[in-house]
């Protein structure tokens, strides 16, 4: 299976300043417990209140990380602002992890 | 980093050094970036799309175990068994964590309730309540619930629980811990034996007691204090918990509302810590009739908060001692005597001798709380005809203040010849000299006339006399009338016929004893004239042949009093007002 993602259209991605994430993690497995201690990290220090997290348990719910493309977990996908982008690994690189949600350009 | 990177075989996987499974996620998984994470120890779960199914990799799998086991453990500190219900809330499964706790109830219960055996401490309120929280799914905690283990033996457990819901959400049933809490609940049991003692204690009192917050509400209230029975009655009677005794005294009518008044403004001094005790003696009607009762408000000595002690003691049976010292008869002689006499009978307070609280003149002309001081020195006693109260020259014990009792004052010449020189009853006190200052009675006291009086000790007398300044003007002013009867009485013996003095002493006993008919010896009257008997025999015929008493075995009865007036010398006008 492929990790492509279909790039979404959103209509003025300047205008959304508000970042949805989607973290897929493993019960209480070492990795998924840092994941989001590192993400709550990040979100507290770039994001203050503007972000909108949704935590899902793939041993719970395998289905709806297969829906949206997850294989492996601990794997954070940004939702909005587009492009919709997608990082695996307990999130402990910070540089890219800002990269990746496209923080780190507003943020310098 | 970029997610929608080509899958790339260039880098092949160490395949022969990999495990199996290692191996078979790696072919699962082809993008470059996963792999490397793989690699690198981050990833936890992998999901293969062909089954739809997350499994662990190895070190997750360890790890999570080991967070199971801790998980366990812990529960086992906190817990005894873990059970789960099925979505009609009955046991499919219960099993000990703690080693040795098992089986004490596993098999027992399953398919059970919590409403059936062995749990038997749920009401169908209380189960009702419980169902309804289990509708909502909502968790519960630490609901404690006796039951009786296979043994037979009563126990108590604590349950908590919280809904399981499957992958579609739908209920399935509520899981939870439950805890062996019998010793608490026996340390408990245990714990409140002495305050129960202290309750059972306060409430067995006849006493009314409460206690009352800052505010005036009542926050402990013993039995009789909660209760109104027919035995109490009038202002702040019967008091649960959680009433304002203050609102209830500010709001009382009528009779009652001096009284709650004064009762409020006093609570609310102890309250305030102005005065530290507050005492008032009230007079109620209730369903039983007239009753009395001391209030006394005291500071409770409590952890900081201003709180008072409220007691209520009855003084029925004080007061219908009281009564009895000056029954019936006494009370229509008192009507009958007139007018003035009534007046001068009756307290400051307005209370009459009808009413029964004083019947002794001296006493009821008393201010009440004069009255009140003398009265926990007093005690009722019985005199009897013929019984010597003080002989001359001996210490005087006692002062009497009789009621329906009279008292003769005799004063010896020689051995044996007694000349009565006053006559005591309700209107007066024997013992007089006391308040004069001599301790040693110079006249012979010999009950005349049995019935009732009070008497009080001669310390606690001096005290009280010297303390109120009211007690002293009546018993002066009492002095001075003894002694013009004395002075009348002296001259009387001297100048006047046996017949006249005979009717003036007839007169002077009736109106002392207050009924007819009263016993009189001829003896006796021998000796209170200062003549023979054969005198007062001549005497009395006459009078009984005018029709003006009966006499018959030393019992007389005036049977015309303005006739017997007529007859008598001036001497008992002079004195009988005085």
């Amino acid at each position: 299976m492929s990790l492509e993602r279909t790039k979404r259209s959103v209509s003025d991605p300047a205008a959304t300043t508000v970042v949805v994430m989607r973290l897929y993690i493993a019960n209480n497995a070492p990795n998924s417990i840092r994941a989001v201690a590192n993400l709550e990290a990040i979100c507290r220090e770039h994001l203050q209140d503007k972000f909108k997290l949704e935590i899902i348990d793939v041993l719970e719910y395998p289905l709806r990380a297969l829906a949206d493309g997850i294989l492996v977990t601990p794997s954070l996908a940004k939702m909005s602002p587009s492009p919709a982008t997608n990082i695996v690994g307990n999130l402990s690189d910070k540089s890219s992890v800002l990269q990746a949600l496209g923080i780190e350009a507003s943020v310098a | 980093m970029k997610s929608n990177q080509p899958a790339l075989d260039r880098n092949p996987p160490r395949q022969n050094a990999r495990s199996g499974l290692e191996g078979g996620i790696l072919r699962l998984v082809k993008s470059l970036p996963e792999r490397r994470a793989i690699e690198s120890g981050q990833i936890d779960a992998v999901i293969d799309p062909a089954t739809g199914k997350a499994f662990l990799l190895p070190e997750a799998q360890r790890a999570l175990r080991e967070d199971q086991a801790r998980v366990r453990s812990l529960l086992a500190l906190s817990s005894d068994w873990c059970w789960e219900q099925d979505e009609h809330h009955r046991f499919v499964s219960h099993t000990g964590i703690a080693s040795g706790r098992s089986g004490i109830y596993d098999e027992s219960i399953i398919g059970k309730t919590l409403r059936d055996p062995p749990f038997d401490s749920m009401s169908e309120v209380d189960w009702q309540a419980h169902l309804r929280l289990l509708e909502w799914r909502a968790a519960f905690r630490d609901i404690e619930l006796g039951c009786t283990d296979r043994a037979g033996e009563a126990r108590w457990v604590s349950i908590s629980g919280e809904p399981v819901f499957d992958e579609q959400d739908q209920f399935k049933g509520y899981r939870g811990t439950m805890r062996d809490i019998t010793l608490r609940k026996q340390s408990e049991a245990l714990a409140q034996k002495p305050i129960r003692v202290a309750r059972d204690t306060l409430d067995a009192l006849a006493l009314q007691v409460c206690v009352l917050d800052s505010a005036g509400t009542v926050i402990v209230a013993n039995k009789p204090s909660g209760t109104s029975g027919a035995g109490s009655g009038g202002i702040g009677a019967g008091f649960p918990e959680g009433a304002n005794y203050l609102e209830v005294c500010d709001q009382a009518r009528g009779k009652e509302r001096a009284d709650g008044l004064a009762i409020a403004a006093g609570i609310r001094q102890v309250i305030a810590g102005d005065s530290p005790l507050f005492r008032r003696e009230c007079v109620c009607d209730s369903l039983a009739g007239r009753c009395w009762f001391t209030l006394t408000a005291t500071a409770f000595p409590g952890d900081g908060a201003a709180r008072v002690v409220v007691l209520r003691e009855y003084l029925i049976e004080r007061k219908r001692v009281e009564r009895i010292s000056g029954n019936g008869a006494a009370h229509a002689a008192v009507r009958r005597v007139g007018r003035k006499r009534v007046e001068r009978l009756q307290g400051p307070d307005g209370k009459d001798a009808e009413g029964g609280a004083v019947v002794n003149s001296l006493l009821a002309a008393l201010p009440r709380k004069d009255y009140a001081d003398l009265l926990s020195g007093l005690e009722p006693v019985t005199l009897t005809c013929g019984e010597v109260l003080y002989e001359p020259g001996e210490p005087i014990r006692h002062v009497y203040f009789p009621s329906d009792s009279l008292v003769a004052l005799l004063t010896t010449v020689g051995s044996y010849e007694a000349l009565e020189v006053g006559l005591v009853g309700r209107e007066g006190m024997v013992g007089i000299s006391l308040a004069l200052g001599m301790n040693v009675s110079f006249v012979r006291a010999l009950v005349q006339g049995t019935g009732m009086a009070l008497r009080m000790d001669a310390a606690r007398f001096r005290k009280e006399f010297r303390k109120s300044l009211q007690l002293q003007r009546e018993l002066y002013r009492y002095t001075h009338v003894k002694l013009t009867q004395a002075r009348q009485t002296a001259a009387c013996n001297r100048f006047h016929l046996v017949e006249a003095r005979l009717a003036r002493s007839l007169l002077m006993t009736r109106d002392r004893v207050g009924s007819d008919p009263f016993l009189l010896t001829q003896e006796f009257l021998a000796d209170l004239l200062g003549v023979r008997r054969v005198a007062i025999s001549q005497a009395a015929g006459a009078l009984q042949q005018r029709k003006l008493i009966s006499y018959s075995r030393g019992k007389i009865r005036v049977l015309d009093r303005k006739g017997l007036q007529a007859a008598s010398c001036g001497c008992y006008e002079a004195v009988k007002d005085s």
